[in-house]
């Protein structure tokens, strides 16, 4: 279980990147969604390689919870240094980044929502706010720019870093990346990468993964609910090498909340 | 296992570039002159008219769909044939950008409601003894049913707006359909986008106006005759016919459509489409009268502006729907404003002859179905009406509201 799904995050983390370096030939970050709709409509196998790209992305996401939650039950943590086991915990909200600017990228009524959300959010963390706009969003001055760059370095990034771990103890087969490259393929093939028209309404939902901080949000300062409550499991994994019981209590309470708050953002 | 997969995957990219070959791709992202992105633009080529050109308007505002797929399946997903369709028509034709609120009024108007001819069937058949408030809308929503409403569902059903459009065949094929009832033309060449217009003509207003008042067909001078074509001439029916196959003979037609005017030529947007209130009866609703033209400043009883009155070098003229002038004579100052004509109405006067219906008696056989308009389906008990004759005659003058009007029976 361990290794598949260790090297099922790798894998698809790799096709994302090369469908990915493959879309970005005929995207236009001045005209993000105009040419997110050519890579659909005009650009031979572009939506195919758009949703192959799309659903890698998820595929990731979700295999690296699973594979957390893993390590979490078999107690990995205390198996290797803390500050190897930061790094590692590190590339989940980076995951998590990357895919949140995805959407936002493509600029379409979720990602164009979702980028101004993020920057609402973005500027409600004191002192630091304004800076952390500056590096990662700012959308309304100055287009998905900034989200973009972040898109495309943040995946270099994790996926050198993430390869680095996983190649010094064995190389991936081909085989393993035929297979996952064979399901994300079989994925695209069965629903289109998502894509929604601006329109004359009052609810937009953002990503997913996004709906439970978005439902938040009804309740809570921008502070609290999108910057706060998010980030309280990351601190519990990074506590979770030095108070394990009460870090693991933390996250079951927390991916409970989150879930309920998830449910009631998609019922919507 | 793992092979089995390998040889999915290859089958699987067989398929994609198979599925590549097949499909026609847009040339380039179309766009509205807004800047909009309207990717329907890549494979239709309809062309409605000018205020809702495809070039700023595009299809999707009004016809929802997906504008930004051009594969057929995720393009059409949730379409709207008919934007007009008052079930739709607040977020189609009433979006904030295009015509904020008029559905909302629309469905409060008369029209829509069909209030007036629901209260006086139950009122004059024993079932209320004060103004119902049933509603066309509120018969579709509860399914409320009844004798007078049972008559109303069957016989006159069709004569509203939340009619669907194209449901069924004949001569209700092309009622109802919420905006469109009124501001459709249909397209001559075939599969063309139909044009929607301000200048309604006059066969959209007689597809309902034509019962009852048949106020439709007199104006244009059609007299509903006997329903055996008679007399014969040249070996055939001495009568037209209309849709629904009633014969109608030729009458003089009223002054107005001599000149060519139109019903909304004096019968302005407040009155057809509503301001918002929600009326019992049609002579609550109308507020253009003679006099606003003729003798009168322009404006309703309400005080609403007629938008084609006008003063023209200190004359009074009238701009019809077509832009033609036509002067405006002012009441005669002897015939019409002696004191003694002081209670007539203009009516009284200047219709000298009126079509009018006799011993109108219905007959309701229980054992036989019919169809119920509102919910569609066919249901038991069918009404048939009968009349004893038509005249083509006289009015009869009465008393209502403090002046002397025609009583026609209709």
């Amino acid at each position: 279980m361990t290794k598949w799904l260790s090297w099922g995050v790798t894998a698809t983390l790799l096709i994302a990147t090369l469908s990915g370096i493959i879309i970005s030939y005929p995207y236009h970050e001045e005209h993000p969604l105009i040419s997110t709709v050519g890579i659909e409509t005009v650009v031979p196998f572009g939506d195919f390689f758009r949703a192959l790209h799309y659903f890698s992305g998820q595929l990731t996401l979700l295999l690296l919870w699973m594979h957390t939650v893993e390590a979490l039950i078999k107690r990995r943590a205390q198996s290797r240094p803390w500050w190897s086991w930061s790094i590692l915990i590190l590339s989940l909200p980076a995951i998590l980044f990357i895919l949140f600017t995805g959407y936002v990228i493509r600029d379409d009524e979720t990602g164009f929502s979702a980028g101004r959300i993020a920057e609402h959010l973005a500027l409600s963390i004191p002192w630091v706010g304004k800076y952390m706009n500056h590096l990662f969003f700012l959308v309304s001055q100055d287009g998905v720019h900034r989200p973009w760059l972040i898109h495309v370095y943040l995946t270099g990034l994790v996926l050198g870093g993430t390869g680095l771990w996983h190649f010094r103890l064995r190389l991936l087969s081909l085989l393993d990346l035929g297979c996952w490259a064979t399901i994300c393929t079989a994925l695209s093939l069965v629903w289109p990468a998502s894509l929604v028209a601006p329109q004359e309404t009052t609810l937009v939902k953002g990503p997913w993964f996004f709906l439970g901080v978005q439902e938040l949000l009804r309740y809570l300062p921008p502070f609290w609910a999108g910057i706060a409550y998010p980030s309280l499991p990351v601190v519990c994994l990074f506590g979770y090498y030095w108070r394990p019981r009460l870090a693991t209590l933390s996250l079951l309470l927390w991916a409970l909340s989150y879930g309920i708050f998830l449910l009631m953002g998609a019922c919507r | 296992m793992k092979k089995g997969f390998i040889i999915l995957g290859i089958c699987l990219l067989i398929f994609v570039v198979w599925r590549e070959t097949q499909r026609k791709r847009a040339p380039h992202v179309f766009l509205t002159t807004s800047g909009r992105i309207e990717m329907c633009l890549a494979c239709h080529q309809e062309r409605p008219s000018k205020p809702h050109a495809r070039e700023v308007v595009g299809c999707s505002p009004c016809h929802n769909g997906q504008p930004l797929r051009i594969d057929k399946s995720l393009a059409h997903k949730n379409l709207i044939f008919n934007a007009g369709d008052l079930h739709v028509a607040d977020s189609s034709c009433g979006q904030p950008a295009c015509h904020p609120r008029r559905p909302e009024w629309v469905k409060k108007s008369l029209m829509a409601t069909n209030r007036g001819i629901i209260d006086t069937l139950r009122r004059y058949w024993g079932e209320a003894n004060k103004p119902c408030p049933d509603t066309v809308e509120s018969l579709l929503k509860s399914g409320k049913n009844s004798l007078a409403l049972d008559y109303f569902r069957k016989l006159c059903g069709s004569c509203h707006l939340w009619f669907p459009r194209g449901k069924y065949q004949g001569f209700l094929a092309q009622k109802g359909g919420g905006c469109v009832a009124c501001h459709l033309v249909p397209n001559k060449k075939p599969k063309g986008h139909p044009f929607l217009t301000l200048n309604i003509p006059i066969r959209n207003c007689a597809r309902c106006h034509n019962r009852s008042g048949r106020i439709a067909l007199t104006y244009q001078g059609l007299y509903e005759a006997e329903g055996y074509g008679t007399p014969y001439l040249h070996g055939d029916f001495g009568a037209d016919t209309l849709l629904d196959g009633r014969f109608v003979q030729h009458i003089p037609p009223d002054i107005h459509f001599k000149k060519g005017l139109v019903c909304v030529d004096c019968h302005i947007k407040e009155e057809t489409m509503g301001t918002g209130k929600s009326y019992v009866h049609m002579v609550q609703s109308l507020e253009v009268q003679c006099t606003s033209c003729h003798g009168g400043t322009g404006h309703t009883s309400k005080g609403h502006i007629i938008p084609g009155f006008k003063k023209e070098k200190g004359r009074s003229v009238f701009i019809d729907h077509h832009q033609k002038v036509h002067p405006l004579k002012p009441p005669l100052p002897i015939a019409c404003r002696h004191p003694v004509h002081k209670n007539l109405s203009c009516q009284a006067c200047h219709n000298r002859h009126v079509p009018q219906c006799f011993g109108c008696h219905i007959r309701r056989v229980a054992n036989e179905k019919q169809l119920d308009k509102l919910s569609g389906k066919e249901t038991p008990g069918a009404w048939e009406e009968f009349r004893s004759y038509m005249r083509y005659k006289t009015p009869t003058l009465g008393w209502y509201k403090n002046k002397i009007v025609i009583l026609v029976p209709g």
